[in-house]
């Protein structure tokens, strides 16, 4: 059981006896008869049980349903019901919905409206990618932009402003340990990271809970119970993004919706790849370093990151050993991962001017990719003088395309000129056939898209689905 | 006293206000079935079946019963034999007898008192199955040699020497096909697959049953009919309708898929023999396994055009599987095919099969999207051949009132020809389109529907009104039918609330479907308003001592008319009813009818594609519907009707489909792999409502609801076909099937 302290819709809560794999929509539900939040898939997909939390790094729209209790220590949590002005007065998007008739059956709506009112306290004013985790079936969304519109210029009420700072270093900060149910017991719980590395090293068969939108799935819909979970997100360290002026270190614990924002402008391709990784509810909670942890050969963050040479440091206990990212993926959810060890950082480039990642999915957004191409390549005088490239969902892990990179130097970067390259890409892959594409299918679309690559540095753009960093 | 029955200048109706639901929804208070609790209540959970088809050999429930907590445990034994074969075949949908007959079929259910001893309750149910072969496409199921779904279903007129999974088959049509075919200077025959698609609802079925031990019971679900609920739940429970009161909750979106039952009847033999309430809600992976999604189907459509467009003559046969039970839905498919045409002739045949998946049911103009995509697709492909305008040509051949329908009707007024005309005129039609862009257009028909209708309209003393009505609201019905009432009786809207009733407080009402509810609820509650204000003019009539004859209701209040006419003051609704208690108690109107004359609707939608060449995804870059609406009673809904079938149709056109692996089992479980749109996967529907007046409604209303889900197939194909310069033959057109088409891959 976890202590867990938080403000639920302005009021303190303390919990000592929670289970802290019970997810907050199940809490909210359950225990705290809150049923405004709604249950329409508990994996993430529909956004129906969306709420908002603010912490030190501001108002973020989380799924409550892969949201562990565990996750919520020192937190501020807003659901529906909390939106409405002590008053009773709507918030500016919920009366907005009303009038511009966004509600049909009215089920989404409650996520529709936590979504909408968190971009309306962010500001963000992009609301296909605000809505994106918000799946709808009645209306066609228009009439939700609509109200999303009308509300943009409203005031936002301050009841459903915190004093962040207050959250994250005074009340309500729960009780020691901050990092869940796994360390109980130990002798010096850890607090640092440091002290976690030490302490993992000693416990490995804990598991490790950063954003909790696969390890959620483990026991929504696995039923899986979890051996001492323990909730990496207080361990600061992890949270940050270093730069050494040639280098950016990222670490493992930084959100792919924090990724994105700080590497818009450096990191172009790789910004707008992130910005289709998944729906801003995930990529508020999903990790860099989860997504390479777990392995899937279907994960967008790996491909784009061994495009751009990035290396892994791992860490066990006090040391250190950093590797290319390729070599950690042996095969198929086989990562070169030892027990107790963990991943700390992911180390890339400055800048990567040159990278693009081509996602191919049947869906623009929330989708998984049945193919990402990602290519970094630098021409001189246009000849390609280097390469690389990397795929997902090509083969049992994140791959190097190591012959069609071979096969590209000293040709004209053109379409005409990469075209005998094309065929290497059977070298580099036996794609397999499974619902989301046929092997045909993936071997034709990865040759596609280098000429995509090719037509695009020389100015011609090609993809219906290309969007602004 | 006069009443006009029909009506045409409108004080509130085609205003646009507030849904009397809003606040509720936008604020979290809306109850939803998943929403309802009850003192002791358990949860249930349900075991299914992993196999598509396998004889089930024994059921081991010892283990699950010896957990502290679980209080019931319920499996097909509990539930009694039923006479009526539908309700029968309901019951076994929800729970199997002696074999599963598709991957999800519940075999077994508990009641436990917290979900965790509930779902590992299941987990410790052992079930022995003997795997049978099994069929989950259409083609393959008609195959003499077919793994037999269930034995001795087919109907007697099923030639001899078929498939036993061959049920049904019926034929429509008039005139000499292949006489017409001989007069056409150009014959086109194209097959069509169409895969199965889901309503997609983001609300799971939930329900909260409650029996007692005398024998009475009470059920809270979220459905599109409640009075068919009972009247299921009733008979596989054995029980008398009127000791079963069932309540329907908001329902989250139901688009057809909440027009039966899945989880109540297990949800109430759970409460019978645990003795407390029980509440049961599907997970989303158990609403895409084991409730309805459409028919899948396979089509053959041949068409005979002369060189000038006309044309001369359609044939069609269509192969329509329900899953593993006999289902109708191929007689409206057929039927409806090439509705939207004078036809000189033509000829439907349709056939039905059983698979191994679920139990089809109703999704949106159930069985029309699928043969009225080949019929558009078809058209489509032979202007292209022969160089004609398809809009022009849809024109030449486009029913009108006299016009002997395909499926036997003679047409009275209708609109397609103004639907046509009006999106010919539209900026879209015209609008100049870039590289890799395409457009294409389809009209789309629906019968559309009235049936049983019961609603009691009571004048309260402090002059507002209450209208209570049996039909879940599921896209804006309590507004319309509130404005109606407020139009008959001349009272403000906001003075209207219409509440939708349990079942021991109405008659009989139909479920919300077929697009029936504005159209015959409205029907019912404005005959209800006009008996409420023929009391209302009786009793002025007697406050005034005047023959209640000479009395006009105008305006919200009654007037003196004939040689009376301006000897009295009109007397207002709220004066009749704060002195009802001295003039006679009470005032209150009813209707209870079979509605007939549901008027028939037509739409034309315009899409606009673009293509991507390299992946084969498609984008839809702009979208307009234009449609016959009757009379459009709350403009706003009825384009919210309009667009949200249309983005469902997309969906289906493009991505949306049930995915089965060679092992039968069902892939995509889940809404990550069943991809229904997002919002950046849509344009803004643009929409034109056209009004061309029902005769058999007082306001000329038709249902929309449904028809807007018809053209999308054929819209979006016919547009992707001229982008690619392929023609693409297969729905759901996902970016592997497009880039195959473009490139052979």
């Amino acid at each position: 059981m976890a202590e867990l302290a938080f403000l639920l819709n302005g009021t303190p809560v303390r919990l000592t006896d929670v289970p802290p794999t019970v997810t907050l929509l199940d809490w909210l539900r359950e225990s705290r008869g809150l049923k405004g939040t709604k249950e329409g898939c508990n994996e993430g997909d529909c956004g129906a049980c969306t709420v908002m939390v603010q912490d030190d790094q501001g108002p973020r729209a989380l799924n409550a349903c892969i949201l562990f209790m565990g996750q919520l220590d020192g937190k501020a949590i807003t659901t529906v019901e909390g939106l409405t002005a002590p008053d009773g007065s709507p918030h500016p998007v919920q009366e907005a919905m009303v009038t511009h008739h966004g509600s049909q059956c009215g089920f989404c709506t409650p996520g529709f409206v936590m979504s909408l009112a968190t971009a309306h306290l962010t500001g963000e004013r992009d609301h296909d990618m605000v809505l994106a985790g918000n799946l709808c079936r009645c209306t066609g969304y228009a009439p939700i932009i609509r109200a999303a519109e009308a509300a943009k210029d409203l005031p936002s009420p301050p009841h459903i402003a915190f004093n962040l700072a207050e959250i994250s270093t005074g009340f309500p900060k729960g009780g020691v340990p901050p990092l869940g149910e796994g360390v109980r017991g130990a002798s010096s719980p850890p607090t640092s990271l440091d002290a976690f590395a030490t302490w993992y090293e000693e416990n490995p068969d804990a598991t490790l809970i950063a954003g909790a939108t696969d390890v959620g799935l483990w026991v929504t819909k696995q039923l899986r119970d979890l051996p001492k979970p323990v909730f990496l997100a207080p361990l600061s360290e992890l949270n940050q993004i270093t730069s050494d002026g040639a280098a950016l270190t990222i670490g493992a614990g930084v959100t792919i919706e924090t990724l994105r924002k700080a590497l818009s402008a450096s990191h172009p391709g790789f910004a707008r790849m992130l910005r289709r990784y998944a729906s801003l509810q995930v990529r508020n909670a999903a990790t860099i370093g989860g997504n390479i942890a777990n392995g899937s050969p279907i994960g967008d963050g790996p491909p784009a990151l061994i495009a751009m040479g990035a290396t892994l440091t791992l860490r066990k206990g006090a040391s250190r050993r950093t590797i290319p990212l390729e070599d950690f993926f042996l095969a198929y959810r086989k990562q070169d991962r030892q027990p107790g060890e963990f991943v700390e950082s992911v180390t890339i480039p400055a800048s990567a001017p040159n990278l693009r990642c081509y996602k191919v999915s049947k869906r623009f957004d929330q989708d998984i990719s049945a193919v990402l191409g990602c290519f970094d390549l630098a021409a001189e005088g246009g000849i390609i003088r280097s390469a690389r490239i990397a795929f997902g969902g090509m083969a049992g892990t994140p791959k190097r395309a190591l012959a069609v990179e071979q096969a590209l130097i000293g040709r004209a970067l053109t379409p005409e000129g990469i075209a005998p390259a094309l065929p290497a890409f059977a070298q580099d892959f036996q794609p397999l056939s499974d619902m989301r594409a046929s092997a045909a299918y993936r071997l034709k679309v990865a040759q596609n898209l280098l000429t995509r690559y090719a037509l695009e540095a020389g100015g011609i753009p090609t993809s219906v689905l290309e969007v602004a960093p | 006293m006069a009443l006009d029955d029909k009506k045409s200048r409108f004080k509130y109706v085609g205003t646009t206000p507030n849904r009397p639901d809003g606040v509720d929804k936008v604020t979290g208070k809306a109850q939803y079935g998943a929403d309802i609790t009850a003192p002791g209540m358990l949860t249930g959970a349900i075991l299914r079946s992993p196999h598509p088809h396998a004889r089930i050999v024994s059921i081991d429930t010892s283990a699950a019963e010896a957990i502290p907590g679980v209080r019931a445990v319920v499996t097909g034994k509990d539930f009694a034999p039923v006479e009526d074969q539908g309700f029968a075949d309901i019951g076994e949908t929800c729970m199997a007898r002696d074999k599963v007959l598709y991957d999800g079929h519940p075999v077994a259910a508990v009641a436990a008192t917290t979900p965790a001893i509930a779902k590992a309750a299941i987990r410790a149910i052992k079930v022995e199955y003997a795997p049978l072969p099994h069929v989950t496409d259409v083609d393959e199921a008609m195959r003499p040699d077919a793994p037999v779904v269930l034995e001795g279903r087919a109907l007697e007129h099923v030639p001899a020497g078929m498939s036993q999974n061959v049920t049904n088959t019926c034929e429509f049509g008039h005139g000499d096909v292949e006489a017409g075919f001989a007069k056409a200077d150009l014959v086109l025959e194209r097959s069509f697959k169409v895969a199965a698609a889901h309503q997609g609802y983001i609300e799971p079925h939930a329900c909260m049953a409650s029996v007692t031990s005398d024998g009475r019971a009470d059920l809270y679900c979220c459905t599109q009919g409640h009075f068919f609920v009972r009247a299921v739940c009733s008979a596989l429970m054995g029980m008398e309708a009127s000791q079963l009161r069932v309540t329907a909750s908001e329902i989250g979106g139901g688009f057809g898929g909440k027009t039966t039952v899945f989880i109540e009847p297990v949800a109430l033999m759970l409460s019978k023999k645990s003795g407390r309430p029980v509440k049961l809600v599907m997970t989303r992976d158990e609403v895409f396994k084991a409730s309805g999604p459409t028919v899948h189907a396979s089509i053959d459509c041949k068409i005979g055009m002369t060189k000038d467009g006309r044309i001369t003559a359609g044939d069609m046969t269509l192969r329509y599987s329900g899953g593993a039970w006999p289902s109708g839905t191929i007689e409206m498919g057929a039927q409806a095919g090439f509705a939207a045409y004078d036809m000189p002739a033509v000829r439907t045949i349709g056939w039905t099969a059983l698979t191994n998946r679920p139990k089809e049911i109703s999704y949106r103009a159930p069985g029309a999207p699928q043969a009225v995509y080949a019929v558009e697709a078809v058209i489509d492909e032979m202007c292209q051949q022969l160089g004609l305008d398809p809009l022009k040509t849809r024109l030449k051949n486009a029913a009108a009132k006299g016009t002997l329908s395909s499926y036997g009707v003679t047409f009275d007024e209708i609109g397609m020809v103004a639907t046509l005309e009006a999106a010919q005129a539209h900026p879209h039609w015209s609008a100049p389109l870039g590289p890799n862009q395409g457009r294409g257009v389809a009209a789309g028909f629906w019968f559309n529907f009235g049936g049983n209708t019961c609603v009691t309209l009571n004048i309260n003393t402090d002059g507002t009104a209450s209208v209570t009505e049996g039909n879940p609201d599921i896209g804006g019905s309590r507004a319309s039918i509130s404005l109606m009432a407020a139009e008959e009786l001349g009272i403000r809207y906001e003075n209207v609330r219409t509440i939708v009733a349990d079942t021991a407080s109405l008659g009989y009402n139909d479920n919300t479907d077929g697009s029936r509810v504005t159209f015959a609820v409205g029907l019912a509650t404005i005959k209800a308003a006009r008996a409420a204000i023929k009391v209302m003019c009786e009793r002025a009539a007697a406050l005034w001592g005047i023959d209640a004859e000479a009395v006009d209701w105008i305006d919200g209040a009654a007037h003196p008319s004939g040689p009376n006419a301006g000897k009295f003051p009109p007397m207002t609704l709220a004066e009749i009813a704060a002195q009802s208690f001295q003039t006679g108690g009470p005032i209150a109107g009813h209707h209870e009818v079979n509605v007939d004359g549901a008027g028939v609707s037509f739409g034309v939608h315009i899409c606009d594609v673009e293509v991507d060449p390299e992946t084969g995804h498609t984008l839809v870059k702009r979208y307009t519907v234009v449609q016959d609406a009757g009379k459009a009673v709350h403009p706003t809904y009825v384009e919210g009707q309009m667009q949200g079938g249309a983005v469902q149709g997309i969906g289906w056109a493009l991505n949306e489909e049930y995915i089965y692996g060679k092992d039968g089992r069902l892939q995509n479980a889940g809404f990550l792999d069943y991809r229904i749109p997002v919002a950046s996967d849509l344009p803004k529907i643009d929409t034109v409502i056209l009004e061309i007046p029902n005769p058999g409604h007082p306001y000329g209303v038709r249902g929309v609801g449904e028809t807007p889900i018809v053209p999308p197939l054929a819209a979006v194909t016919n547009a992707v076909s001229r982008t690619i310069g392929k023609r693409m033959y297969q729905v759901p057109m996902s970016p592997p099937r497009i880039l195959s088409a473009i490139k052979g891959a």
